[in-house]
């Protein structure tokens, strides 16, 4: 189901454009390196004009609230980099990102910001990280929330670096749902979940985004974005090369 | 928002590095304080130098000495150990560098004024330089800070950095004129006091606590700051630079 862009954009995303300097691609970099690349041509090296990687080319996209666009492509294809450019990590070398109202990212939600700390200390710092705009008082209800909803019991009070993969990914995942966001990215973060897990958070998810905003999913499992969206888009041969309905991604997707 | 993510950070690696041990920060303030007391004691006592309340002179040099050292030593390889943390959600690499710095920090006022009070109740005469210890100090850590954040973010791209760093902190160490004074260091070497950014740092900071000038002060204020201005202007400048790199290389 296409969702109607016109009203109510979210994110206007405009012949976007990433690259990156080749030379961390295909050499290890260390001190020696250089100085031996120094020495060996000192001209070259000077006056070298610099080799890029083009990881996203000329890509358009535009969301609206309501939307869970679902971002299928195969390994190295640019779905991390252009999610990360969209959060604001990455530079584009071109092109414009517009983003109307309060953007979240996950990457990974096997982290914890001190795995030293325990579970509970570390949603606090998440939850601080996540939502850097809310006062002390919100911050406490959003732990106490998101600790509940984990289901992690008595080790909620223990180190995270104790935590299983699965258990990690319940702390961070129930702290990033916690509140309702206009644009959520969230980048394969599922894989650590169990099952039933997975399909708890789906739904905290689905009615956060009922609630407002909408949603960024990238994903190798075609199953996962049937469960979560609306809209498909496959990135191929770094440019956008589909976009539209969600069946017809997955087909434009194995057929390559 | 930016600053309420470094106090939180500080605060959690505070927390952290101290839960396990004994008597955690204790060590922590010992360890400058009993490195002061005894270079202190073999350089009056041994080396006999002849130089006027030597135990206030090496306080202004050598504890931000040791808070310059730790400081770098602890953020050089900061960022790429915290490279999970960085590439699994949107955090500004720089409250990472400052988390560090202000732990830190923490830890050497702590010493700092530990060992001060003494000075001040017993042998200090002149307090006019304490007015402008404030500003020494800032100066001093914000160069600390560019300092750091620029190695922190070199050695995410070359490894060898953090060694570089141990290796230029140890033979620095003799070249800076921290436990002698510089109208020791010969005039014909003179010049490579006056470019070393290190004790353009830490000389406003001496001035303040011993034999205070104002114009003397002024000048190492000023020289002090314009190290510290490029380098926070060089770290920024190859942060925008590399930034895509970065997050590849982590």
């Amino acid at each position: 189901m296409n969702s109607t862009i016109a009203f109510d954009p979210i994110l206007v995303v405009k012949d976007l454009h990433i690259r990156f300097d080749i030379d961390y691609y295909r050499q290890s970099n260390s001190l020696r390196d250089v100085f031996v690349k120094v020495i060996k041509s000192p001209i070259e090296t000077l006056f070298k004009k610099k080799e890029c990687l083009h990881i996203i080319n000329n890509a358009s996209l535009q969301m609206s609230r309501g939307d869970r666009l679902g971002i299928l492509g195969v390994n190295g294809a640019g779905k991390t980099t252009l999610c990360r450019c969209i959060a604001g990590m990455l530079m584009p070398a071109s092109g414009t990102i517009e983003v109307y109202g309060e953007i979240r990212s996950v990457f990974n939600a096997l982290v914890g910001i001190n795995p030293e700390l325990t579970g509970r200390e570390n949603a606090n710092l998440l939850a601080q990280f996540f939502f850097p705009n809310e006062n002390n008082k919100e911050i406490e209800s959003i732990v106490k929330d998101a600790l509940e909803f984990s289901e992690l019991g008595g080790f909620v009070d223990t180190p995270f670096m104790t935590y299983s993969k699965g258990m990690q990914a319940r702390l961070s995942l129930s702290i990033i749902s916690a509140k309702k966001c206009d644009l959520l990215i969230l980048d394969e973060v599922f894989d650590g979940a169990d099952e039933f897990f997975q399909k708890k958070i789906s739904e905290r998810v689905l009615r956060m985004i009922h609630d407002s905003g909408a949603v960024m999913f990238v994903s190798h499992s075609p199953e996962q974005i049937r469960l979560a969206c609306n809209r498909c888009v496959v990135i191929k041969n770094s440019a956008i090369a589909f976009d539209g309905s969600v069946e017809d991604g997955i087909d434009f997707y194995h057929k390559r | 928002m930016f600053w309420r993510q470094v106090k939180s950070l500080t605060l959690a690696n505070m927390k952290a590095r101290y839960r396990k041990t004994f008597a955690g920060l204790v060590w922590v303030v010992m360890n400058p304080i009993i490195m002061y007391s005894v270079q202190s004691f073999v350089f009056r006592k041994f080396l006999k130098l002849e130089i006027d309340n030597y135990s206030l002179f090496l306080l202004g040099g050598l504890l931000p000495w040791i808070f310059i050292v730790s400081t770098l030593d602890m953020c050089t390889p900061v960022l790429r150990n915290s490279g999970e943390l960085l590439k699994a959600f949107k955090v500004n690499p720089l409250v990472i560098v400052l988390s560090q710095l202000l732990d830190n920090l923490f830890n050497f006022l702590l010493a700092f004024f530990i060992l001060l009070v003494p000075f001040i109740i017993f042998s200090m005469k002149d307090f006019v330089g304490m007015l402008f210890l404030p500003v020494a100090f800032l100066q001093m850590v914000v160069g600390v800070c560019g300092m750091a954040w620029l190695l922190a973010l070199l050695n995410v791209f070359y490894r060898d950095t953090k060694f570089v760093v141990q290796f230029f902190t140890s033979v620095f160490f003799f070249l800076t004129p921290i436990f002698y004074p510089v109208e020791f260091v010969p005039d014909k070497y003179r010049w490579a006091v006056e470019i070393n950014p290190l004790y353009s740092m830490i000389a406003p900071f001496r001035c303040c606590l011993y034999n205070f000038e104002l114009h003397k002060f002024l000048f190492w204020l000023a020289k002090g700051s314009l190290f510290s201005f490029i380098f926070i202007y060089l770290s920024y400048f190859y942060w925008s630079r590399k930034r895509n790199e970065f997050y590849h290389c982590l």
